[in-house]
């Protein structure tokens, strides 16, 4: 969806390159990095790449159904397996003992405190896909490739940002719980029907082709956003389940030691998982 | 266990019922009359912004339902806390909620599509709309008197 050229190659190359250093780290020192970890980072790149680089990006300069899918992958389906490779979780495991102190002090700092704040997540999210849609911010980058380049980023970032809030195992400042996550959720899928649905009734965005090329784009975005979020949902209330399962089973021990009836656990107050994957900030879910 | 209408897991099984009820009903309308019959349109261009907005809610609200009511209701068939009747009445109670929601606000306030067009609506309305309210009636009566959990029998 970026410019209709190679160069979007050499940040991925970097991330990659950057992950499989940390990764092989710690592998060396004799610590397990997950699988499912190493199979999530590797489709998020796959995925970037495919949004990113030719032949997908040259089409979707000309056809905006083909843009939609660019940006479908790039903005939902890559952050989503990205937050699964939990990358900041590994740099916090395979950096030097400075770096990690660095990176620690912003993960606590206060403006990461806000921007992941579920209502500021949303805003970046939302906020971020009207302005690039609804504004004449789309024909700009258009013609701008910096510009559309800063956009790219933003979606990737914001997207990783809602995914790694829902379902991801990095460490947050502040997580919600379930409840909050399913709103989240809520008003972010909500959004993106309201946003699809407009571009498709005032034929949005300006400069995007003709009336039948806007009209299929937005009902890509419309049915293909959702079936990310389906996936999103899934996924979040998956981890509540098994982390119901492991209560249980405490819950089941217990009573067979000393038979005392324990209150059924309220799926709005999840407990924190004890398998820690990062020092300090909240445990990570799933 | 639960022979009341009382205790946690009984409102669990009703919010188990409504959430699958609700999640249905979008289901149905989604795929049958948008996608199998293409009597709803995807927009009709009289559609007011409030309307979109509804609608933007609801099928976002519709497959979350869904999602999160399975999930609620597997969790209970494994405590073995399942109240069945309430489960029931709790989603009889959501699909006719949605339907009349959907028929009366949605459709006729909002102006949020008709069920079909260059027909006439009478029937349509009154055939949706009625049985969402026979819906409503049969979740409201499945949801008084006495319900046993699937652990009590």
């Amino acid at each position: 969806m970026s410019t209709t050229g190679w160069w979007p190659a050499l940040p991925l190359v970097a991330v990659a390159l950057a992950y499989l250093a940390g990764g092989r780290r710690l592998h060396r020192r004799g610590d397990r990095w997950p699988v499912r970890r190493w199979v999530a980072a590797a489709a998020s790149v796959v995925t970037l790449a495919v949004a990113l680089l030719p032949p997908l990006a040259t089409h979707a300069h000309h056809l905006f159904a083909v843009h939609v899918v660019a940006h479908l992958l790039l903005a939902m389906v890559a952050p989503l397996l990205l937050a699964l490779a939990a990358p900041v979780t590994l740099a916090l495991r395979a950096l030097p003992a400075g770096g990690r102190r660095r990176l620690l002090a912003v993960l606590h700092s206060a403006p990461a405190r806000v921007v992941t704040w579920p209502p500021v997540v949303l805003v970046l999210e939302l906020g971020g896909m009207a302005a690039f849609y609804l504004t004449d911010l789309f024909a700009l980058a258009l013609a701008h490739p910096a510009v559309m380049a800063l956009v790219d980023l933003h979606m990737v970032l914001a997207g990783f940002l809602l995914a790694t809030l829902l379902v991801g195992p990095d460490p947050l400042p502040r997580r919600p719980g379930t409840i909050g996550a399913l709103l989240t959720l809520l008003v972010a899928a909500a959004g993106h029907d309201v946003l699809a649905k407009l571009l498709y009734a005032r034929l949005l965005p300006d400069g995007a082709g003709s009336a039948a090329d806007v009209r299929l784009g937005a009902q890509v975005m419309y049915y293909g956003g959702s079936a990310v979020e389906v996936a999103l949902a899934v996924a979040l209330m998956a981890a509540w389940y098994a982390r119901g399962g492991r209560e249980l089973r405490r819950e089941q021990r217990r009573t067979v030691s000393a038979p005392a009836p324990a209150p059924a656990p309220s799926p709005t107050t999840p407990t924190p998982t004890p398998r820690t994957t990062a020092p300090a900030a909240t445990p990570a879910r799933g | 266990m639960t022979t009341t209408a009382a205790g946690p897991a009984t409102g669990r099984s009703v919010l188990a019922g409504v959430l699958i009820g609700v999640g249905v009903a979008a289901f149905i309308d989604e795929t049958v009359f948008h996608q199998l019959l293409h009597w709803h349109h995807f927009y009709d261009g009289s559609t007011l912004e409030a309307g979109l907005v509804s609608d933007g809610v609801f099928h976002a609200g519709g497959w979350l339902a869904i999602v999160v009511g399975l999930f609620l209701f597997a969790d209970l068939q494994r405590r073995r806390a399942t109240v069945p009747k309430r489960v029931w009445g709790g989603g009889f109670l959501g699909w006719g909620a949605f339907q009349v929601y959907d028929g009366l606000f949605q459709h006729k306030v909002l102006g949020l599509h008709q069920i079909r067009y260059e027909v006439d609506l009478l029937p349509y309305d009154l055939a949706w709309n009625i049985s969402g309210a026979i819906g409503v009636v049969v979740g409201a009566v499945l949801l008084v008197g006495r319900a046993r959990a699937v652990d009590a029998r």
